[in-house]
């Protein structure tokens, strides 16, 4: 950004090119807390002020820290792989709101249709098994091996 | 022929592959084998815990208090700094829950009943002699003064005299601000300019001429600018990073905590409620402290009250704070979290009087394995020039570790109130508004003592 000196213009960013994703906390997170991927140029300034005018989402606090990628992995010409660092930003909500993160795939009920298949098919399933294993009293020894 | 020479063998009276001195009978009782316990360097849990318990006898068995400190802040691991003084939403909350602590709004009832209002003028001369602080007195009083608007009732006058504490107040004040010429106060440093100062008069005149009536205050030390720490562990974690992956460790917190002045004086404020009252419910928060934010550091584990062991002065009466600018109330105002200010002063005020009252205990040998037998009471005011809170706070327990808060019933209690201001405005040589329930609560506090005075 152009560097703000006392007399100058404020900074205004219309159409802004960023953009956050809210992700799931990989350790527990308390409950006014939402997690997000922001771009390595934001600021907190920034992320703050994303949220209250383009969503208008109450801030309290907001706190990044950046994830170095890892460099370790060897591709088939034994160059290294690096995985892209991300900036993480932690915002805690105001105004006494909490945020879950949502369970994307949820289980999906079963109708009368697809549970007797999907039990004809376990069973299936186990007697193609039993058939490829062999008789259990001989011990794991396979029925090539003997006199 | 085998079978004879074995009998022969075992024939008694041919003790010859064992020898026992014959006629001496082992002591009656007493066992023959030393007792069957873990060992004290095997990796195993028995082992740490008998090493634990060797350790718990050694600082018990320490001869001197300095002793027991430096026994038990001896070893270092990264630990929460916490700090009174927090920007952190909702910090009073956590720092409830890591102290195990019950805030009851308002100041806690006084202890002896409430004298009719009526005698409160024909009263005056008993209540000089009554155990009971100033707060009868002007209490008793202020319920006629409530009804009637003029200044409180003269019935009190030989006792507290009022007017003579506000012209006190003001011109303290007016003297900070208004007569003495200052030059404008350097970037984020308006606390020192004029607030701080104003503080430390006031607090030093109030308590020059209140002396008189309380002789605890005329045997008291006042602190400036003095430091106060405590060290202890809460809970349990599992270690994350690092050559320890994966133990269980007690989760340790410190606190350093400078408060703007103290009060130290030679005995204990009297209990407000008995050792193992249960006032409320303490928070519990599952999530790790780190999330606070709270950061970790290595460094000395420190447990001070403000002077060493060895000083007379070596219980707690008032601790005074002053906020630092970064949590001015025009800041929390224009980014709207209003509901934060509050929460500034109760983290303040409870995290530093448990700071100061555990390591009281602690320098009268009580520790988490040795808990506390008698409640330690002290006060503080919290304040940022203009607001003023009070805070009471009696420490029941410091059993506060994951072995020995399994079966700890008992919970810190403190008392505080919301902040109120002083006064409205100083103009002209003037000051507008001054509240005198404010200067009343601060003498009443300052007039605190136990009751054999």
């Amino acid at each position: 950004y152009p560097l703000f000196q006392r007399g100058g213009p404020q900074l205004r960013i219309f159409r802004p090119n960023f953009f956050m994703l809210a992700v799931r906390p990989g350790v527990p997170q308390p409950e006014d807390t939402v997690q997000f991927r922001v771009s390595m140029e934001m600021t907190k300034v920034d992320i703050r002020n994303y949220l209250e005018r383009i969503y208008n989402v109450p801030v309290a606090a907001v706190r990044t820290r950046i994830q170095y990628g890892a460099n370790n992995k060897r591709n088939h010409r034994n160059q290294r792989v690096k995985k892209p660092d991300y900036k993480v930003a932690y915002v805690q909500l105001g105004q006494g709101q909490t945020f879950q993160f949502p369970n994307l795939f949820p289980e999906k009920e079963q109708d009368a249709e697809t549970r007797p298949f999907d039990d004809f098919r376990d069973k299936y399933m186990e007697k193609e098994k039993q058939k490829q294993e062999g008789d259990p009293r001989r011990g794991g020894v396979p029925d090539w091996f003997g006199l | 022929m085998a079978a004879l020479g074995a009998w022969r063998l075992l024939r008694p009276g041919r003790r010859w592959f064992s020898e026992t001195v014959p006629g001496a009978p082992s002591p009656p009782g007493s066992p023959l084998y030393p007792p069957v316990v873990a060992s004290i360097t095997a990796k195993s849990k028995a082992g740490k815990l008998r090493r634990q318990q060797r350790f718990i006898e050694r600082v018990h068995a320490a001869a001197t208090v300095e002793e027991k400190l430096r026994l038990y802040g001896k070893l270092q691991r990264p630990k929460y700094m916490v700090y009174p003084q927090t920007f952190a939403l909702n910090a009073d909350r956590w720092y409830r829950s890591f102290t195990r602590t019950v805030l009851v709004p308002g100041m806690p009832p006084r202890a002896a009943a409430a004298k009719p209002p009526a005698a409160a003028a024909g009263a005056t001369p008993e209540a000089c002699r009554a155990p009971e602080p100033g707060a009868e007195a002007p209490a008793a009083a202020e319920a006629p003064a409530a009804a009637k608007t003029p200044e409180p009732a003269a019935g009190e006058a030989p006792y507290v005299d009022i007017g003579e504490l506000r012209s006190l107040a003001c011109d303290a004040l007016l003297q900070e601000s208004f007569y003495q010429k200052k030059k404008r106060p350097f970037l984020y440093r308006d606390q020192d300019h004029t607030p701080g100062p104003f503080l430390t008069q006031l607090v030093s005149t109030l308590a020059a001429s209140l002396s008189g009536r309380n002789p605890l205050l005329a045997a008291s030390s006042l602190d400036l600018n003095p430091e106060v720490n405590y060290y202890w562990h809460h809970g349990e974690e599992v270690v994350v990073h690092g050559h320890r992956k994966g133990r269980v460790d007690p989760v340790r917190f410190q606190i350093d905590d400078n408060p703007h002045l103290q009060i130290r004086v030679p005995k204990q404020l009297p209990e407000v409620v008995p050792l193992e009252s249960d006032l409320g419910d303490v928070p519990v928060i599952d999530h790790k402290p780190s999330k606070l934010p709270l950061f970790k550091k290595q460094y000395e584990n420190k447990v001070f009250i403000g002077s060493k062991v060895a000083d007379p002065c070596c219980y707690g009466h008032t601790q005074f704070h002053l906020l630092p600018d970064k949590l001015k109330r025009e800041r929390f105002i224009r980014e709207r979290l209003e509901d934060q200010i509050e929460v500034v002063y109760r983290s303040n005020g409870i995290a530093s009087l448990f700071a100061w009252t555990a390591a009281q205990a602690m320098y009268q040998g009580f520790w988490s394995e040795a808990d506390v037998t008698r409640p330690f009471v002290s006060q503080a005011v919290v304040t940022d020039g203009k607001y003023f809170a009070f805070f009471c706070y009696q420490l029941n327990t410091l059993a506060l570790s994951a072995e020995t808060i399994k079966n700890n019933p008992r919970k810190n209690i403190c008392w505080g109130t919301d902040s109120k201001p002083l006064y409205d405005v100083v103009e002209d040589g003037h000051v507008k508004g001054f509240n005198d329930e404010v200067l009343l609560q601060l003498v009443r506090f300052l007039l605190n003592r136990p009751k054999e005075l």
